[in-house]
């Protein structure tokens, strides 16, 4: 490449400029929607909504795993102190905590391909596009399976030890004593007086939990080839490109901004005591 | 006569055990703590017992390749007619087996240990250090104006600033466009946790700065930097202990999860994240390349954790089980 031709390059894109400059242009773009990748000069708002989609049934799926199993298997901890399950599930989810999520996944990868035969790469099969509606989404389905499952499994056993600490530190108050003494079946006792309290902190933790849909899903979506968002950025820094980088840094804040702002309001709905 | 009373008082009043004591024994009776700290202690010693062993006395070599000797599966004795004699595994035999390029795996894992070690604790030292100067910083001086704001405001904004990037993303981001090495793995993970601990500091800080001592420290005009790091910071360890041990564990994984993507530790330097990334390739033809990291990795981190919980019970009396 002849200097000239560079320097034109960096020109057009104002790589001469200093990077306040730069940055101001960043946000110019950004807001016009005129910012373009520096790989493949699409539009990057376009390139981050189709990634979005695709990362958006991976994230609720996995949410809605995580949320499904922590809870039940939390408050049965919880009810039963030091019993054989409670120990049991302490010990396992301090291990899915302590093992590296790529690892894990292999383990499983090995097990499901060769236990039950079933795709674990990619969105689809290839080839499928043409199939009928009920075989498309059964493949859909099996494809989504595993990454969903493996990138619940860290969040599901954080989510447990909280929810038995929460449920055990609730159990003990006063109101639920008044409960038991009034004479409530105890599942009214236990699910309507103590769960319901014990909820509370978990609206700041659903908030908390929205960005993950662009940091957490690096690895998962690397190791099973799903084109979501991680993948996206993760491509993008490898090629150096920086409007991409930028912008997806630039939504997560929002998210993590917004999850925080939506988890206030949710308290401040669920819980009389907090007033603005 | 009355010195003598004096020493019975002093003796009858003295606690039976002292906090420290009391706390230890506490972390005994939780058997899994105390093994998993147990077994920390023992790795430790392993690390520095590696570090000598392949880089200082060279007795396992974990940089030499023989390539007649590949993909050999552990406990495989060493009988190769092509290799020199010099390049022999110690006592003849690959305890963990050969990797791609018929190098040792145990001398690599044993090399890993010190150097997976070191990335954890320095880039957790590191935390600290920004952490506990911050946020000590903000609970101390929180009153203090500069201008409109005050330090407190300052800091801990620019603590929420930093918490809303996605930690992984961040470190990926940073250590993809910085020239590879081990110590900006290292510093990066450490400027990127530390604002836990300086939320704890801070609002130990906050309960601490107007409690008698300090005041009686501050009416003997100390230099105030003595009274945070020499008075204050040692009662608001507790959580920060915590928190840093939970925190090494963190960063083990976290570079383990690097190596994966590409951006760990460079070879040559062996970790326990580098020989699993590498080892991922080969699963089907050499498993052991990836259970034995693997399992090194889970149980290490989960010794790390299970010491971490104990230390939380061992502090915090409302977590305690039995009375």
């Amino acid at each position: 490449m002849k200097p000239e031709d560079i320097q034109r390059i960096r020109t057009a894109f104002h790589l001469d400029e200093p990077l306040h400059i730069q940055y101001v242009y960043w946000v110019q773009d950004l807001f016009t929607g005129e910012l373009k990748s520096f790989k493949d000069n699409q539009p990057v708002m376009g390139k981050i909504w189709e990634k979005f989609l695709n990362s958006l049934p991976l994230f609720l799926i996995g949410t809605m795993i995580t949320w499904f199993l922590a809870f039940p298997v939390g408050i049965k901890a919880a009810l039963n102190r030091d019993s054989v399950f409670d120990r049991t599930s302490t010990f396992f989810s301090y291990a899915l905590i302590s093992i590296p999520g790529f690892f894990l996944s292999y383990l499983v990868i090995i097990f499901m391909v060769k236990t039950f035969d079933v795709p674990v790469i990619g969105m689809q099969t290839f080839g499928m596009e043409e199939a009928p509606l009920l075989l498309r989404s059964m493949d859909r389905v099996w494809h989504l399976t595993i990454p969903a499952l493996m990138s619940a499994i860290a969040g599901t056993a954080i989510l447990s030890r909280y929810v038995r600490s929460q449920m055990l530190e609730v159990i003990h108050e006063d109101y639920i004593r008044t409960a038991r003494a009034k004479g409530l079946p105890e599942d009214q006792v236990i699910y309507h007086h103590g769960l319901r309290n014990a909820l509370l902190p978990f609206i700041t933790m659903f908030g908390l939990t929205i960005p993950g849909l662009i940091g957490g899903s690096v690895i998962f979506e690397t190791i099973f080839a799903w084109p979501g968002m991680g993948r996206l950025g993760f491509e993008a820094i490898l090629a150096r490109d920086f409007p991409v980088i930028l912008t997806l840094n630039f939504f997560s804040a929002v998210l993590v901004l917004l999850g925080t702002l939506v988890s206030d309001i949710l308290y401040a709905v669920a819980d009389p005591r907090i007033k603005f | 006569m009355n010195k003598a009373i004096t020493d019975l008082e002093a003796d009858a009043l003295a606690p039976s055990k002292g906090l420290f004591q009391e706390r230890w024994d506490i972390l005994k009776r939780n058997r899994m703590a105390y093994a998993s700290f147990l077994f920390l202690v023992f790795l430790l010693g392993l690390a520095v017992l590696g570090k000598v062993f392949t880089q200082v006395v060279v007795v396992f070599d974990p940089k030499v390749v023989r390539l007649s000797e590949k993909f050999l599966p552990p406990l495989t004795s060493f009988t190769s007619t092509l290799t020199p004699k010099e390049d022999a595994p110690t006592l003849g035999i690959y305890l963990l087996g050969t990797d791609e390029l018929g190098r040792d795996v145990f001398a690599r894992m044993l090399e890993g240990t010190s150097v997976s070690l070191t990335v954890g604790f320095v880039a957790v030292g590191i935390s600290l250090t920004v952490g506990i100067f911050f946020g000590g910083v903000a609970g101390f001086y929180g009153r203090v104006k500069l201008g409109f704001l005050t330090v407190d405001t300052l800091i801990m904004r620019f603590v929420d600033i930093m918490l809303c990037f996605p930690t992984f993303f961040l470190i990926l981001t940073v250590v993809a466009l910085l020239p590879p090495s081990i110590y900006n793995i290292m510093i990066v993970i450490g400027l990127t946790s530390w604002m836990g601990t300086a939320r704890f500091v801070r609002a130990e800080f906050l309960s601490l700065r107007d409690q008698d001592f300090v005041i009686a420290a501050r009416s003997q005009a100390i230099p105030e930097w003595r009274i945070i790091f020499i008075h204050m910071v040692p009662n608001a360890i507790a959580p920060v202990l915590v928190s840093a041990t939970i925190g090494v564990a963190t960063a083990i994984l976290t570079e383990s999860s690097l190596s994966f993507l590409g951006f760990g530790v460079q070879p040559p330097d062996a970790t326990w994240g580098n020989i699993l990334a590498d080892g991922k390739t080969f699963l089907f033809d050499a498993p052991w390349l990836t259970f034995i990291p693997g399992f090194t990795i889970l149980f290490v981190v989960l010794a790390f954790n299970l010491c971490g919980e104990g230390l939380r019970e061992a502090f915090n009396p409302k977590l305690r089980s039995t009375p």
